[in-house]
């Protein structure tokens, strides 16, 4: 889909995805790192625990799809080079501190003025502008600025992150988002322009539009382990099985009401509740509730009948019936059991990569969407740490063997 | 005024709840023009989700509604009554992509379904998003993104290692299964620029979200290792963590990358004898010793306004932020400078707010351009301006019953 287009790739630890997308598209990206690495390559998990350059986890899940060059570009030759890079370029995807390029004479606009159709990407923290755009900023400082990470967790511990980074991953995938629709615009313009991604903001959406709760003058969301709490309710959403947790939606209301309907009287039929309980009101019952009309003990005991069903089942017992009956119940999965799930495996979803260095394949998590006529293809493992300098300096911009080499005695490349 | 990046792209959109929606609204700020299939009587879940206005629920008061639909033309089609077919059929010819997030046995149950769809318009791309995607044993298995998160993996790597799992807020995959929608519509559309053809597209929401969880997949396959809830440790920095500050349900995040950031901490603590103690002089033994270096802080940090905390610690260049809540998040001036909210004028209430566009684009910038649709307000414009049906045909339609 992206085949006739080429990426070039600065980003360090907090860009890597945006581009991936792209290549996973078919665009051929160049990953630039600097000479010895990106500082991405030292970040774990490593395989079979050996910190190494070329065996960092980290960096093998946000780089297939590209090739590497090292370049030193704060060198005036250096820059010289990815200026000669950037003429031919159609994307340029970076996330260094705002103001850093352009210190080095290297900003997008520096770049567009030699090629009008490029499109940039920055991907920042809080933006390009503002007044925390300077910040300091880590996966956990993005996501308590943003809004998700207050929502998260256990009511009587502080809020929590999930264990794997998530915050610059949002602000990847929306640079990827504004990347495309800038490009739309270049079909019909001819021209580049700047995309600009602040982590801040993209994290927001990972709030459930909660974070407009204080311009809607509604009550905020409050964490609850495995629910939430909004106003005087709470909704709890993990329930313990016989083997390990589930996720139930037990919800009320016009829509979601339908369900935990259905749900009871399933319980009823069962055994598990008396006629009543089983045929109480449940899409009036969180209204019931909110104004006093039930008192909280009720809805303390319905939950009781519920978690005695769900904890004399298996998670797998429990998944059936969610496909047999239609109820909101899914299971907490391991790793192990994701890696394992007969589901990925029969749409044929994790792809094994290759690393012939290492003697052995790797498992990946597979095209984030199935195509029809242009399926995603997985065409290069991670590259090595300038695995392509010869084939991209010398074969495609026609250095010579004598150029090359003295760049790299310089310590550029 | 400037060219909309898809100012041609046109879109019969069937997808409802949060997933759908929000990724179409990303084409929607970017200039698409997107009709929005509502059922007349089966109300879209996500006009019946909190947060409500002034906590009033009403069909229009959810801000979920309201900001995952920005932007688009709704109308209400019973798809049950069989005079709904021209009506859709129509805006399927009109339609350059079509959306869809049911489970995947409905839109064939309806007739229409891919194969449907593409006779009448042969270069059309569709594109099915459900939980688990069209094929394989869990196909059918429909609800909402917190199942979908707990399926995937999220809940198990959210937690308290004494406790049980916590699991991300809400709908995880919800948040993140939208952008790939976006993404793969864009790319459709560019194939089909180069070569003519539409295509299907079938999207796993599971499946795109796994895309956050790769080193934790890759782990699993490289070492056989797996990762569960770590709180807020971190593998590599310490202090990493959440602590209490001045007042209700009140938090600072802070991280130190470095020996620089830790010294700096302890400057800025006024207990800088900490950063040579025994316990703390390397990042090593900061991990080993995380939990009485987390009590230190947090007894500094407890009578803390989080707010003038976070800006001791980042004039020292140190990673800290207060936890924002909605109310916070409203009143930060990089949030406020950054022009996050945008004010609609909306139908029922006069104005309403949502979040602007995330990608901020230089020269043709997104627009979130109106209001999200109350249930069938555009049923007259789509029919009249975008179908170009004259009145009479309308007032069949109306009499029809397949407006609702």
């Amino acid at each position: 889909m992206l085949s006739p287009y080429r990426v070039l790739d600065l980003t360090n630890e907090r860009g890597l995805l945006c581009a991936q997308i792209l290549g996973d598209l078919g665009a051929d990206v160049i990953k630039i790192e600097p000479p010895g690495g990106s500082p991405a390559r030292k970040i774990g998990p490593f395989f079979e625990d050996q910190p190494d350059p070329n065996r960092s986890l980290f960096w093998w899940s946000y780089n297939r799809n590209k090739r590497s060059i090292t370049l030193d570009y704060a060198r005036t030759d250096g820059r010289e080079v990815l200026f000669r890079l950037a003429k031919d370029a159609h994307f340029i995807i970076e996330s260094d501190s705002p103001g850093y390029l352009a210190s080095l004479g290297l900003g997008y606009a520096d770049l567009a003025a030699k090629n009008p159709a490029l499109i940039g990407v920055s991907i920042t923290p809080f933006g390009q502008d503002g007044p925390k755009a300077n910040y300091a900023d880590a996966d956990l400082v993005i996501l308590a600025a943003g809004g998700p990470l207050v929502l998260t967790g256990d009511d009587d511990r502080p809020p929590l992150r999930i264990s794997v980074p998530q915050g610059y991953l949002h602000a990847c995938a929306d640079g990827a988002v504004g990347a495309l629709a800038a490009h739309h615009e270049r079909c019909l313009s001819g021209l580049g322009q700047h995309v600009d991604i602040s982590a801040q903001q993209s994290l927001a959406l990972a709030t459930q539009s909660g974070i407009l709760a204080a311009p809607f003058g509604a009550d905020q969301f409050r964490r609850l382990a495995g629910g939430v709490k909004s106003g005087a309710m709470f909704s709890q959403s993990r329930w313990p099985a016989k083997d390990g947790w589930i996720s139930c939606t037990f919800l009320f209301g016009s829509a979601l009401g339908v369900f935990t309907t259905k749900l009871m009287r399933y319980l009823g039929e069962q055994g598990w509740c008396d006629e009543e309980t089983a045929h109480k009101d449940f899409i009036g019952f969180g209204q019931a509730l909110a104004t006093g009309v039930e008192p909280m003990s009720e809805y303390a005991r319905v939950r009781g009948i519920l978690e005695s069903f769900t904890a004399a089942h298996t998670k797998d017992e429990l998944m059936r019936l969610a496909l047999e009956k239609g109820f909101l119940f899914a299971p907490v999965t391991t790793i192990e059991e994701v890696a394992e799930s007969p589901q990925l495996r029969a749409r044929d979803y994790f792809q094994d990569l290759e690393h012939p260095e290492l003697g052995r394949s790797f498992r990946y998590p597979g095209p984030f969407v199935k195509f029809s006529e242009s399926p995603i293809r997985y065409r290069r493992r991670p590259p090595l740490i300038g695995e392509h300098n010869r084939e991209i300096y010398c074969g495609e911009m026609g250095m010579s063997d004598r150029e090359l080499s003295q760049l790299q005695a310089g310590g550029v490349i | 005024m400037a060219r909309r990046p898809l100012e041609d792209v046109k879109i019969l959109d069937f997808m409802w709840v949060m997933a759908g929606p929000a990724g179409s609204r990303m084409l929607a700020d970017y200039g698409a023009v997107i009709v929005r299939v509502e059922s007349p009587t089966r109300i879209d879940t996500a006009r019946t989700l909190a947060p409500y206005r002034h906590n009033q629920i009403g069909p229009d008061a959810s801000a979920l509604f309201a900001n995952c639909n920005a932007g688009k033309f709704g109308i209400t089609v019973d798809i049950g009554n069989p005079r709904s077919r021209e009506v859709i059929f129509d805006l399927i010819k009109w339609a350059d992509v079509v959306t869809e997030s049911f489970s995947p046995k409905a839109m064939r149950a309806w007739g229409l379904d891919y194969p449907v769809i593409r006779k009448i318009k042969p270069d059309i791309i569709m594109l099915s998003t459900c939980l688990m995607g069209q094929t394989g044993p869990l196909a059918t298995f429909a609800g909402f993104g917190n199942l979908a998160a707990a399926i995937a993996g999220f809940n198990n790597l959210t937690g308290w290692a004494d406790r049980a799992p916590a699991g991300p807020f809400g709908a995880y995959t919800d948040y993140v299964s939208p952008r790939f929608t976006a993404i793969a519509i864009m790319a459709a559309l560019e194939y089909r620029r180069h070569t003519g053809k539409g295509q299907y597209i079938d999207q796993s929401q599971a499946e795109a979200s796994l895309h956050f969880l790769t080193p934790a997949l890759l782990d699993f396959s490289a070492n056989g290792r797996v990762q569960t809830g770590a709180g807020n440790s971190d593998p590599y920095f310490a202090p990493h963590g959440v602590y209490p500050a001045k007042g209700d349900d009140q938090w600072l995040a802070i991280v130190c990358r470095s020996e620089d950031d830790f010294r700096a901490l302890c400057e800025v603590m006024k207990r800088p004898a900490l950063a040579s103690d025994a316990r703390f002089k390397t990042m090593a033994h900061r991990r080993k010793n995380a939990s009485a270096l987390d009590e230190i802080i947090g007894n500094w940090t407890r009578g803390l306004e989080p707010r003038e905390a976070e800006r001791m610690l980042q004039a020292r260049l140190i990673p800290a932020h207060a936890v924002q809540n909605s109310v916070e998040f409203y009143d930060d001036p990089q949030i406020r400078h950054r022009g996050h909210f945008v004010e609609l004028p909306h139908p029922t209430y006069g104005d309403t707010i949502v979040e602007g566009p995330r990608a901020k684009l230089s020269r043709t910038p997104a627009q979130a351009r109106r209001a999200a649709p109350t249930l069938g307000q555009d049923n007259q414009y789509v029919l009249e301006k975008i179908l170009g049906y004259d009145e009479e045909r309308i007032g069949e339609m109306v009499a029809s019953g397949v407006l609702g």
